[in-house]
């Protein structure tokens, strides 16, 4: 069997034993090892499966892992960010779709402080959601804006999936997390536009707030605006001494995580229960993540055995002839599709390794592409059939929202994430303006 | 159900939770080495041990914890069709596609051991033979005994120069635990398949 | 007999080295270029970069299974489990020039025990070459031995037990990963190479100055093949794989000698930095109770040392170049 065949036979037999809902790094770690039997078996294709838990130990990023995660379900579990949302609300109401632009508000602060989107969604749907409901706030509108908002989460640093992405393409994961700041908030900008318009067009679809519920004095109004400075504060203490060079980045995970847990225990909030629920749950999306990558890592290292990463640069360029921005745009298409299907862990150490070293040697800017990546996953996140927040919501969200509802929507914020991915592919400025401002490139 | 089988689960799940919940703790370790690390940097000079400690805490952290987060269903599966499966026919095709799962974790367990065997000084290709001589050697001789058959004990390529063994014992302990795990999910499917809950 | 009609099965072996891709281009596919062309398809080598297929720390145990089939790679940063670990890489002033590893190994006899003691764990050691000197590159700039202190650094796990004593915080991360972490802040710079890998493999965009000084005048690197494919190989290519062997050697003489004068003397990345002699003499003093130290460990640990005081004991005699 030519090498060629080997790696689309390991490729596809991947995909289907995925499709049987076997645990994903089952399907991938037997793939991976009997790949490695029959290709080297006399001659040590059983190590190959342990050989990647020693390179996986010695990827020190991603010690921030369970502490970015620890920090998400704290704030989350703790509901430290309820006061966020009050001032959000009161501030926000008297505009039409007011709630939902805070909402994004809120998200944008929440994505601040943790590594994924999983808090963002907690948040979100249980304080959120009832209460925009409850206002008369179009269901299908703002099932769409949880969703896309919290996936701001890994685009907003710090950011788990950049530290991944860091991982497998060797950037700087300061100048990664620098560079999710503007498209960041340009995506929310965007979310914001078009909440805006399309309220502005249909005002049932985000009703202002009645006069009773708005007139708060205005002491109290600003009383409610300190709420805001809780999630500056733990971004801060976080990211000052590891930008400054101060601290490591994972000791400034590990800052960070104590800094939520202090700010829970001040605010009256570390009850029994939530730090139950914290601990164990960061076990649980820990612990899902490592054993992902470290079956990942081996199905990597049979592929880098066999040359695949060669064979497709050639089929690309020498092949079919395409210039690099068709590639790109291409190869940027194929993750859209795949993230469909696929979760983003699985995308990044089974696709990242074939595409990053392509895309380098096309002669891309790898921090550039990297918030591209990043965009991408958030799409995945949100499109059916595979993806975190949809499963998240369809497992929070209040018996009158249906899956139709939440298939649906969905689609007028990818449509906004999809625009906002081509801007910052024409002006990769937007990504590389701040890291090359910040560490002066 | 036979009863010998009820009785394995139980057992399993319950030795795995207790284990999966100390690991769930090893998050508090982790943090405190690492804000060690930061205030001894910051405040005397920085440590030699601290970066590597945290990596083999995160090691017993996430490998002895797994076993618990299968208990907890936390690895995610491709739902595509599984989330429209009935309970049943899930139970069915889980029983199947488990042993792609088992073959896996019984490499990674080889791997394991042979490399463990590698870090006691032990350099030949059956290290199952050279355990089996190794506890024999305690069990008859000692200590000393034991430790006339280990050879150049495997360290670290640091200036810290931990030895590697106890976090390649870790490892080995806990692929074995995914394993007697992954054997109670097996036998949980075929009383589902039945129509019994265990 | 030579087979007739059908043509042989090509032999394949996976060799991996320690260096990242882009210096080994420079370093170690040379060999592995110039044997793919030579044997006419008999033997068809891969080469593989750092951590590819298993991690530089396990590289020994992958050779001796024949997960790999041959490694470059010094006996430090592959984790030997024979006495010459703290040898090979960067032996503290062990050496000046890098002509003198070779002439080390082929004149006062390091060839034999090397070759014997990896025999003895089942590994065919085959040939030892000088690369660039153990300069540092670092972020701070160093003038002074206090400037030492606390600065965490990338380097050998030998050379780094040796520069702890002057308060060097060394530090074990993957070889591909340096350049990250020292944008991470886990490190300050390395102690690692010449001024020509710093600029290879990228170090130098991401530090500010070069030490002059060096703790070591060439690193000590090795290829190792695993014993039965090396047993298997016919007479002709084991004497094409030598050939190839030292035609890079060649190379790699010319390209880190002429690359550390030119980079130095124009290089605009790093600036240069020096430690009045008299002060770094403190560290050369301490090298030799190191040596020392290295020598109460074994027999043969005793006898390579013996051999370096008896080679320094020549050069120094025979003043400069060869002792400066
Ligand atoms: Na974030
Ligand atoms: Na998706």
């Amino acid at each position: 069997m030519s090498q060629d065949l080997i790696a689309i036979v390991m490729f596809s037999g991947m995909l289907g034993l995925l499709l049987t809902g076997q645990r994903v790094f089952g399907a991938i770690g037997f793939v991976a090892v009997v790949a490695a039997l029959c290709l080297w078996g006399d001659r040590g294709g059983f190590d190959l499966g342990f050989a990647a838990s020693i390179k996986l130990m010695k990827w020190y990023p991603l010690l921030t892992l369970p502490m970015f995660i620890f920090m998400g379900y704290v704030l989350s579990e703790s509901k430290i960010a309820d006061d966020l949302y009050k001032m959000f609300h009161v501030w926000m109401g008297g505009l039409s779709g007011g709630l939902a632009v805070g909402t994004i508000g809120l998200m944008v602060l929440i994505s601040a402080m943790n590594g994924l989107s999983v808090a963002g969604m907690a948040i979100g749907a249980t304080i959120a959601l009832p209460e925009l409901l409850k206002r008369g706030y179009d269901k299908r509108m703002v099932t769409g804006v949880i969703q896309a908002g919290s996936s701001l989460g890994i685009l907003v640093p710090p950011s788990v999936v950049l530290v991944l992405y860091a991982m497998i393409a060797r950037q700087p994961v300061g100048q990664l997390w620098l560079a999710g700041i503007i498209p960041g908030l340009l995506m929310a900008a965007a979310f914001i536009l078009y909440i805006v318009i399309r309220c502005r067009l249909n005002p049932e679809l985000g009703p202002i707030l009645p006069k009773a519920d708005r007139d708060i004095p205005m002491a109290e109004k600003l009383r409610l605006l300190r709420a805001g400075l809780l999630p500056l504060v733990i971004f801060f203490v976080m990211m000052v001494p590891f930008v400054r060079g101060w601290t490591s980045l994972v000791e400034s995970s590990a800052i960070g995580a104590v800094a939520a847990f202090v700010a829970a225990v001040l605010k009256g909030r570390m009850t029994r229960e939530v730090f139950e629920n914290s601990v164990r749950n960061t076990l649980g999306v820990s612990c899902m993540f490592m054993w992902i990558i470290l079956a990942a890592l081996a199905f990597g290292a049979v592929f880098d055995g066999l040359g695949a990463v060669s064979a497709i640069e050639e089929l690309f360029t020498e092949k079919l002839g395409l210039s690099p921005w068709m590639i790109l745009i291409l190869m940027q298409l194929s993750f859209i599709v795949m993230g469909t299907f696929l979760d983003d862990t699985a995308m990044l150490v089974i696709v990242a390794p074939l595409y990053v070293p392509l895309v380098g040697h096309l002669g891309f800017d790898l921090v550039w592409y990297g918030v591209l990546y990043t965009i991408t996953c958030q799409i995945a996140y949100m499109t059916p059939p595979f993806g975190y927040n949809l499963f998240l919501m369809r497992a929070m969200a209040p018996p009158e929202i249906g899956l139709r509802d939440i298939y649906t929507s969905i689609i007028p914020f990818v449509a906004v994430m999809t625009v906002v991915l081509a801007i910052i592919m024409i002006f990769p400025e937007l990504a590389l303006w701040l890291p090359d401002l910040v560490y002066d490139n | 159900m036979p009863e010998a089988m009820r009785c394995y689960v139980r057992i399993i799940d319950r030795m795995n939770r207790a284990i999966g919940r100390f690991a769930m703790y090893l998050l508090f370790a982790l943090i405190g080495v690492l804000i060690w690390s930061s205030v001894s940097k910051t405040f005397f000079t920085p440590t030699l041990w601290t970066l590597e400690t945290a990596q083999f805490v995160m090691v017993a952290y996430y490998v002895l914890g797994g076993p618990y987060s299968i208990q907890m269903g936390s690895n995610v599966r491709m739902d595509f069709f599984y989330g429209d499966w009935s309970p049943r026919r899930r139970a069915i095709v889980d029983v199947i596609t488990i042993w792609f799962l088992l073959f896996y974790l019984g490499v990674l367990l080889w791997g394991a051991i042979s490399s463990t065997a590698y870090s006691f000084g032990y350099f030949g290709t059956e290290p199952f033979k050279f355990f089996g001589e190794l506890i024999w050697a305690f069990v008859t001789g000692g200590p000393d005994a034991a430790g006339e058959l280990m050879g150049y004990l495997e360290r670290s390529p640091s200036a810290w120069r931990p030895y590697v063994w106890p976090v390649k014992v870790i490892l080995c302990f806990g692929v074995t635990l995914m394993i007697l795990q992954c054997v109670a999910e097996f036998f949980r499917d075929i009383a589902r398949i039945r129509g019994e809950d265990i | 007999a030579p087979s007739i009609g059908r043509a042989q099965e090509p032999i394949k072996w996976r060799f991996q080295t320690y260096a990242g891709a882009a210096l080994g281009e420079q370093v170690t596919k040379p060999i592995v270029d110039y044997i793919n062309t030579a044997a006419q398809g008999e033997l068809e080598i891969e080469l593989y970069y750092a951590d590819q297929i298993v991690p530089t720390g396990e590289l020994f145990q992958a050779l001796q299974r024949g997960t790999i089939d041959a490694v470059h790679s010094d006996d430090d940063s592959m984790a030997s489990p024979t006495p010459m670990r703290v040898f090979g890489g960067y032996f503290p002033f062990a050496t000046k020039h890098i002509l003198d590893v070779p002439v080390l190994f082929e004149q006062y006899g390091l060839a034999d025990i090397w070759r014997s003691e990896y025999e003895k764990v089942g590994v065919t050691w085959l040939s030892a070459a000088g690369q660039d000197p153990c300069n540092f590159n670092t972020k701070k700039e160093i003038t002074s031995l206090a400037d030492l202190d606390g600065l965490k650094l990338y380097t050998f796990p030998t050379a780094g037990r040796f520069l702890s004593q002057f308060g060097v915080v060394p530090v074990n991360i993957p070889y591909e990963d340096a350049e990250v972490a020292v944008q991470t802040g886990e490190l300050d710079g390395m102690a690692w190479s010449g001024i020509t890998e710093d600029y290879t493999v990228g170090w130098a965009n991401v530090t500010d100055y070069f030490l002059t000084n060096n703790i070591s005048g060439a690193w000590i690197g090795s290829i190792f093949v695993n014993q039965q494919r090396w047993a298997d190989l016919p007479e002709h290519l084991k004497t094409l794989v030598m050939s190839a062997i030292k035609a890079a050697d060649t190379y790699r003489n010319q390209w880190y000698w002429g690359g550390e004068a030119k980079l130095r003397a124009t290089g605009d990345k790093l600036q240069l930095r020096s430690v009045p002699p008299e002060e770094w003499a403190e560290v050369e003093n301490a090298a030799k109770a190191f040596w020392k130290e290295i020598a109460q460990e074994s027999e043969i640990h005793a006898k390579v040392v013996s051999i370096f005081e008896e080679y320094n004991g020549v050069i120094n005699q025979a003043g400069p170049p060869y002792n400066f």
